[in-house]
């Protein structure tokens, strides 16, 4: 009996190509690939200046010149778009980081310790749980400071208790697995059962949820961001964008460009997210 | 059974009461032990204008001279008995404040469940009824949108379309009831999403059951299995769904009522986390926590007594073994 400890490679490597990646999948990637693009060199897919605008061009269409059209400063709203992209991103990123490492800790030393660390560690996931996951964000981000970086940590501490839940049930699920009877019986260590067996098995169902927190984590920093919560203008924050959009529902485009890049990045992430967990 | 069912019942209730506390500490921790130092941030802060006497009278009227400890135990006591303090901006007790704008929200959030539970069941429905290649893919495909969706997004996308375009509403007049109904709209985008998952998920499992495939073959039709039959097993699960929705509703009302100019809880949030008025905000928090807490209690007290299936194994709501495979029961994980 062998456990692949890579199921998804396994995977990979026995069905057909175009089976283990349907259509929507492959776009999704796509989507991610240029966004992630944008966030690293956002000077290569625009050549517009993201901060000074012409004002004689303002609350333009969108146009062959200005994709998304240009804001009530003039500036090429795409530009705005692409060059936010790459705080945005980021920070969804160190929301999950956060989430991922401290909540992931604490599941992994509840259900592997067990004992009073369980008890206590599933008491602060209660309390974690009890407080509206947004409002929790917020409390957070007030108690930190308004800017982008703090937004990132108060989603990211929002986002602890999830994960210390999932992380839990894994470890014990393959705690009592009996491959891992096996290994203590052969004299595995703890440390070396924790590392080449609880956390390799964890991880499987701990990566599609870290990439549905990315998607769920880019929402919420919107939303913080939407608030004035996050960094002030000039920065250009996708929430931030829709956020200044609204006051000119006239020129509806300010909102909707950004929203549609936000909504069409999310829905790959979570589209890629729902692969992850299939293949596996 | 019924033993165990107080068993049960009891400790559940102490967990409860426990979390609330230390909810109510943590909560404490996070708003007064962090960086925002009331007195600097908001008292010394030029922009408020307060003289120094008035400071002075602040905060020996809040307490806040004393050590961080006796606060805290002040603070929950106080909290314990009912009494939530006074705010640091206007003086006026918190409560009064939080009773003004209840109505609000309570409306707000009524109308939302009841348009979730709608919007849910006619994506459930779909799932079953439409047509499988098309139509079922379609509905289907609507939760994981709405997930997608920047809430604010869609408030504005309603604001925009039946607002502006249609005149049904004015932004002006938030209370009017297009403005509500819109609003609820919004807000039950994302809670009707996540409802409408485990409802399908259920209703899929169900239409598997043996049972199902005996209706079908006495040539009962899709409509009168789906209602006879299918629902009432599968919008059980749902009871628990909807306990965790709450606290989604209370959170995502702060940017709902920003969009719409609403006032209630959400836009009282959104007032002291700008002013800095922490005895609000912890109140507002800790009352959310309570909420949340006492709406999941009952479900978890009344989901025992709903399904029959349901065996308590150590006090701990557990599926029976013939369910086991099913995944009937969700998780109290939201997102899986």
């Amino acid at each position: 009996m062998t456990f692949s400890l890579n199921p998804l490679a396994a995977r990979i490597r026995t069905a057909r190509w175009s089976e283990t990646f349907p259509p929507a999948v492959l776009l999704s990637f796509l989507i991610v690939a240029l966004v992630l693009a944008w966030a690293v060199a956002p000077g290569l897919f625009t050549s517009h200046n993201p901060a000074s605008g012409v004002p004689a061009d303002k609350l333009l269409g969108p146009s062959a010149a200005h994709w998304f059209g240009t804001d009530h400063l003039g500036r090429d709203l795409y530009a705005r778009v692409v060059y936010g992209t790459a705080s945005s991103v980021t920070s969804a990123f160190i929301a999950v980081v956060i989430g991922l490492v401290v909540g992931g800790l604490m599941g992994l030393l509840a259900g592997f310790l067990g004992g009073w660390v369980d008890v206590v560690l599933a008491r602060l996931v209660d309390v974690l749980l009890a407080i509206p996951n947004f409002l929790l964000a917020v409390i957070v981000v007030t108690a930190l400071g308004f800017n982008t970086t703090n937004a990132a940590i108060a989603t990211g501490v929002s986002a602890v208790a999830v994960f210390a839940r999932v992380m839990r049930s894994e470890v014990i699920k393959t705690r009592q697995a009996a491959f891992v009877e096996a290994s203590f019986l052969l004299g595995g260590s703890r440390w070396h059962i924790l590392l080449r067996h609880v956390l390799p098995n964890a991880s499987r169902s701990v990566l599609p949820l870290a990439v549905l927190r990315f998607g769920l984590s880019i929402l919420v920093i919107a939303s913080l961001a939407f608030l004035g919560y996050g960094d002030p203008p000039p920065a250009s924050d996708w929430g931030l964008l829709i956020s200044i959009g609204k006051d000119y529902l006239k020129w509806p485009w300010l909102v909707y460009a950004p929203a549609f890049v936000t909504i069409a990045t999310v829905l790959s992430v979570n589209r890629i997210s729902r692969w992850l967990r299939k293949t596996n | 059974m019924r033993n165990a069912y107080l068993v049960y019942a009891a400790k559940r209730i102490v967990q409860a009461v426990v979390v609330i506390l230390l909810t109510y500490v943590f909560t404490f921790i996070v708003v007064s032990i962090l960086p925002g130092d009331p007195v600097t941030n908001v008292l010394r802060n030029p922009q408020n204008g307060f003289s120094e006497e008035e400071i002075q009278a602040i905060i020996a009227a809040q307490g806040l001279d004393r050590p961080i400890p006796v606060q805290l135990w002040d603070a929950l006591s106080g909290f314990v008995t009912g009494d939530l303090g006074l705010s640091m901006r206007s003086g006026r007790p918190v409560a009064t404040m939080i009773a003004e704008v209840l109505p609000s929200t309570l409306i707000l959030a009524s109308m939302t469940l009841a348009f979730s539970l709608i919007i849910a069941g006619l994506i459930g429905y779909g799932s079953q009824a439409l047509p499988r290649k098309y139509g079922q893919g379609i509905v289907r495909g609507i939760p994981s949108l709405f997930l997608s969706v920047p809430n604010f997004v869609i408030g504005l996308l309603l604001i925009h379309i039946f607002g502006f375009q249609f005149g049904l509403f004015r932004v002006i007049d938030p209370n009017s009831f297009w403005a509500t109904f819109f609003a609820s709209v919004t807000l039950a985008t994302p809670i009707s999403a996540q409802i409408a998952e485990v409802l399908v998920a259920n209703l899929d499992n169900e239409s598997r059951q043996e049972y199902a495939a005996v209706a079908r073959a006495r040539g009962l039709r899709q409509v009168r299995l789906f209602f006879l039959h299918l629902l009432k097993p599968s919008s059980l699960p749902v009871v628990t769904v909807i306990a965790l929705m709450v606290g989604e509703v209370l959170g995502n009302a702060l940017i709902t009522e920003t969009v719409f100019g609403r006032t209630g809880i959400g836009s009282l949030v959104q007032r002291s986390v700008s002013t800095q008025d922490l005895p609000v905000l912890q109140a507002i928090v800790s009352l959310a926590a309570v909420v949340f807490v006492v709406v999941n209690l009952i479900a978890d007290l009344v989901y025992p007594l709903l399904d029959p299936r349901v065996k308590l194994v150590g006090a701990v709501r557990r599926p029976t073994t013939a369910d086991e495979g099913s995944a009937n029961i969700p998780s109290r994980v939201v997102t899986e």
